[in-house]
């Protein structure tokens, strides 16, 4: 089903622009002469006026992505779906100063910085799309749910920032079953098209985007190649430092620093946790008796605790966020069982929205003194 | 085996007298205080939530006299609460502590697992554990009854001091007592005591409901005694959630197949349609239920960092807005002074009470 926008009418000439989409979106882009249409009806509109159609302006509607929480992790899948289904996917630029400070502003004081930063995205795209993917994930792994900010992400945006596009805020909570997300889909789907296959042929297509993505991760690429066709030099030399903390921390090069590009300056290699498989995960954490029911907290343990015990790797680096409440727990746990196999060097760093450059420099430097002086020995 | 549990409020009362009649030999560990506090928060994790710490004294508190397994519930909520237990196993080790922990997870993760645990504990079979458990659910009822009558007379009454004094006393008597039974006839005693006092029933003060995060707005030393300051400016207070409503929505409930927290949960949802963990739902739901209930104000308490509580944080406001009632946000940490804390609830209490007059 097509819906008409807008039209022009030129009279001389007795024709007609028409600017169809198919999906609403708010913000058309107004020229002076159009008249937008309230209630679409094609019919009428060529019987009223008489005059024939010249010309028909699909217009596709623009969903705006916000560059936080995990934007890294799924951005691949969700481009190509909406893509496929005929949908302008705009993410908001990699964070800066100025997102930063939207979010602080807009965001309640005692979040975490990545909600923060989150806040900060959406204040800035929010002018300039339609509609704003804003998704729910409940949980993304059967029987774990990530952290209960995710859970209700769309609620604090929506009640803290004023004049939002329409959130597309689909809930995806694969708790119970893997199917969840097939339902999800289908009703993202639906906004766009009644027909199922097409749907179905979005999904898949999306889902074979994603598994190249995320191999290509697994094999040490970083998301940038993909996602914004840059990519960075890396060092191909020791030392090998492993970096522990969730993708908006290691992947947002405004908030760690710059971390991974100072690092590769220095020659020196690193390891992340997406370059690890799950199934390594899941066995790190068998090490505890009760079972690990957070995705985000997961990952961060499995990962660091296999760093730490890999010979291979010279020094375990933790990233985490002021305020998150995941991480209080995860790296004591990890410190308490983790530390007592190994001897590495263990550093964790701090960031909040007050970090800066220079502080952050200093204790870099101390954790890599730390490994030169242990490879000296 | 010498049983310990941490505090919570009154919780301890009903616990007590469980395992009195169970005939289980039990530590309560001595009230929470500073040096609590101290203590638990030397040894946990920096930015971990107040809760954790205060009950990791407690357990160092009771050790020390001689506690060797602790008890607590679990839960696989999406929350911190539900690793409290493995990581302060962990934290005890490594303080050279040797004890058993028993982790007592909600019958959904399993009704076997859960009579399992219970009857670890008791030893008893099940008909006798069951009554037992009952009478405890009774005693918790009646808890909630006192504190009823407390919120009632508080405000009502000139002299605050005798029933501060009167409840204070009941909470360390209770501590000599054996059973269910003799802690029920103390419980009535004191109700009795309560209401002989001379009460203005004329008396209008505003009404201020209590909700956020479970155990700071049950625990008073975690929140710095909030019910007993506001009550004695002058406000009638009502908690969102207690003791025996937790005992209810999770284990009588779901032993029954009835679906727990059926209010929040419907009033809540236009505000968040979905679990995200904690007990968000309860918080929203018990402000828009006082809103509705004609409430004049609400307090929302929660620790540093709590996860769902900063979410209903974000969402509060529009309650405020939609329904005009007026939100005092109270974050409590080992930091949080008492001087400013008193401050800010006077300056809240005055805010609400002009407006109340103003609107009336
Ligand atoms: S895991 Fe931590 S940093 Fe991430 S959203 Fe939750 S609290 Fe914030
Ligand atoms: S609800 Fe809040 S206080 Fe309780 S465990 Fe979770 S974060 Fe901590």
């Amino acid at each position: 089903m097509l819906i008409l926008l807008c039209y022009s009418i030129d009279a001389q000439q007795k024709t007609v622009v028409l600017v169809v989409s198919k999906i609403d979106p708010i913000g058309i882009p107004r020229q002076k002469d159009w008249r937008l249409v309230t209630n679409p009806c094609l019919k009428n509109l060529f019987t009223v006026n008489n005059t024939s159609c010249k010309e028909v302006i699909f217009l596709s509607v623009r969903i705006g992505v916000p560059r936080g929480m995990y934007f890294y992790k799924f951005y691949p899948f969700t481009k190509r779906f909406l893509t496929e289904l005929g949908a302008e996917v705009v993410p908001s630029p990699p964070t800066n100063k100025e997102i930063l400070d939207l979010g602080s502003r807009y965001c309640i004081d005692d979040a975490c910085l990545p909600v923060k930063v989150y806040h900060g995205h959406v204040e800035h795209l929010k002018d300039k799309v339609d509609y704003m993917l804003i998704p729910r994930l409940t949980s993304i792994v059967p029987k774990e749910y990530i952290c209960p900010k995710f859970g209700g992400l769309p609620e604090m945006v929506k009640y803290s920032i004023e004049g939002l596009p329409k959130l597309i805020d689909v809930e995806i909570n694969m708790y119970k079953s893997r199917k969840n997300l097939i339902n999800a889909l289908y009703r993202v789907g639906n906004m766009f098209t009644k027909n199922p296959y097409r749907i179905k042929r979005a999904a898949d297509k999306a889902t074979r985007e994603q598994m190249i993505y995320d191999n290509g991760l697994l094999k040490g690429e970083l998301p940038s190649k993909y996602i914004d066709e840059t990519d960075m030099p890396r060092s191909k030399t020791s030392p090998l430092i492993g970096i522990a903390t969730h993708p908006y921390l290691l992947y947002d090069n405004f908030i760690n620093m710059n971390l991974l590009k100072k690092l590769s300056n220095k020659g020196i290699k690193f390891f992340l946790p997406e370059m690890l498989e799950k199934k390594i995960i899941e066995e790190k954490c068998k090490i505890f008796e009760k079972r690990m029911f957070w995705s985000s907290g997961k990952d961060l343990i499995g990962s660091a605790l296999y760093m730490m015990e890999n010979s291979k790797i010279d020094g375990v680096l933790m990233l985490t966020s002021f305020a998150c409440g995941i991480d209080s727990l995860s790296i004591d746990l990890i410190q308490r069982l983790g530390r007592k196999k190994s001897s590495k060097p263990f550093m964790v760093i701090t960031l909040d929205e007050h970090t800066g450059d220079a502080n952050f420099n200093t204790r870099l430097e101390a954790f890599l003194d730390l490994i030169d002086r242990r490879k000296a020995n | 085996m010498r049983l310990t549990y941490p505090h919570m409020g009154e919780a301890y009362i009903a616990v007590k007298a469980m395992f009195d009649d169970l005939g289980i030999e039990s530590i309560i560990p001595p009230f929470s205080t500073d040096s609590t506090l101290r203590l638990g928060a030397k040894e946990s994790p920096e930015g971990i939530c107040l809760p954790f710490k205060i009950m990791l004294g407690n357990y160092v508190k009771s050790i020390e006299e001689g506690a060797d397994t602790i008890v607590i519930t679990g839960s696989c909520g999406p929350c911190r609460f539900g690793y409290y237990g493995p990581l302060q196993k962990l934290i005890l080790q490594d303080m050279g502590y040797d004890v058993d922990m028993i982790i007592i997870d909600p019958p959904k993760e399993g009704i076997a697992k859960f009579i399992n645990n219970i009857r670890r504990l008791s030893g008893k079979t099940g008909f006798k554990t069951y009554k037992v458990f009952m009478d405890a659910y009774k005693i918790c009822e009646k808890i909630d009854e006192l504190n009823q009558v407390q919120y009632f007379v508080r405000p009502r009454t000139k002299d605050k001091a005798k029933v501060n004094s009167i409840i204070h006393n009941f909470k360390s008597q209770v501590l000599k007592l054996k059973g269910s039974r003799e802690i029920s006839n103390m419980i009535d005693k004191t109700k009795e005591e309560l209401l002989s006092l001379n009460i203005d029933m004329d008396a209008n003060p505003i009404k201020i409901g209590i909700i956020g995060e479970i155990y700071t707005i049950i625990d008073p030393f975690s929140n710095l005694n909030a019910e007993e300051r506001l009550g004695n400016m002058g406000a009638e207070i009502h908690r969102s959630m207690t003791i025996r409503d937790w005992a209810e929505n999770n284990l009588i409930k779901p032993l029954r197949r009835e679906k727990p927290y059926e209010m929040e949960k419907r009033l809540s949802k236009p505000y968040l349609p979905a679990l995200i963990g904690g007990h968000t739902q309860q918080c929203l739901g018990h402000a828009v239920n006082y809103a509705l209930s004609g409430y004049d104000g609400l307090v929302q308490i929660y620790p540093m960092g709590c996860m769902p509580e900063i979410v209903s944080r974000s969402i509060l406001p529009q309650i405020e807005k939609d329904y005009g009632i007026p939100i005092l946000y109270l974050i409590v940490d080992e930091q949080t002074g008492e001087a400013g804390y008193q401050t800010r609830l006077e300056a809240f209490y005055d805010y609400v009470e002009n407006r109340k007059r103003r609107l009336s």
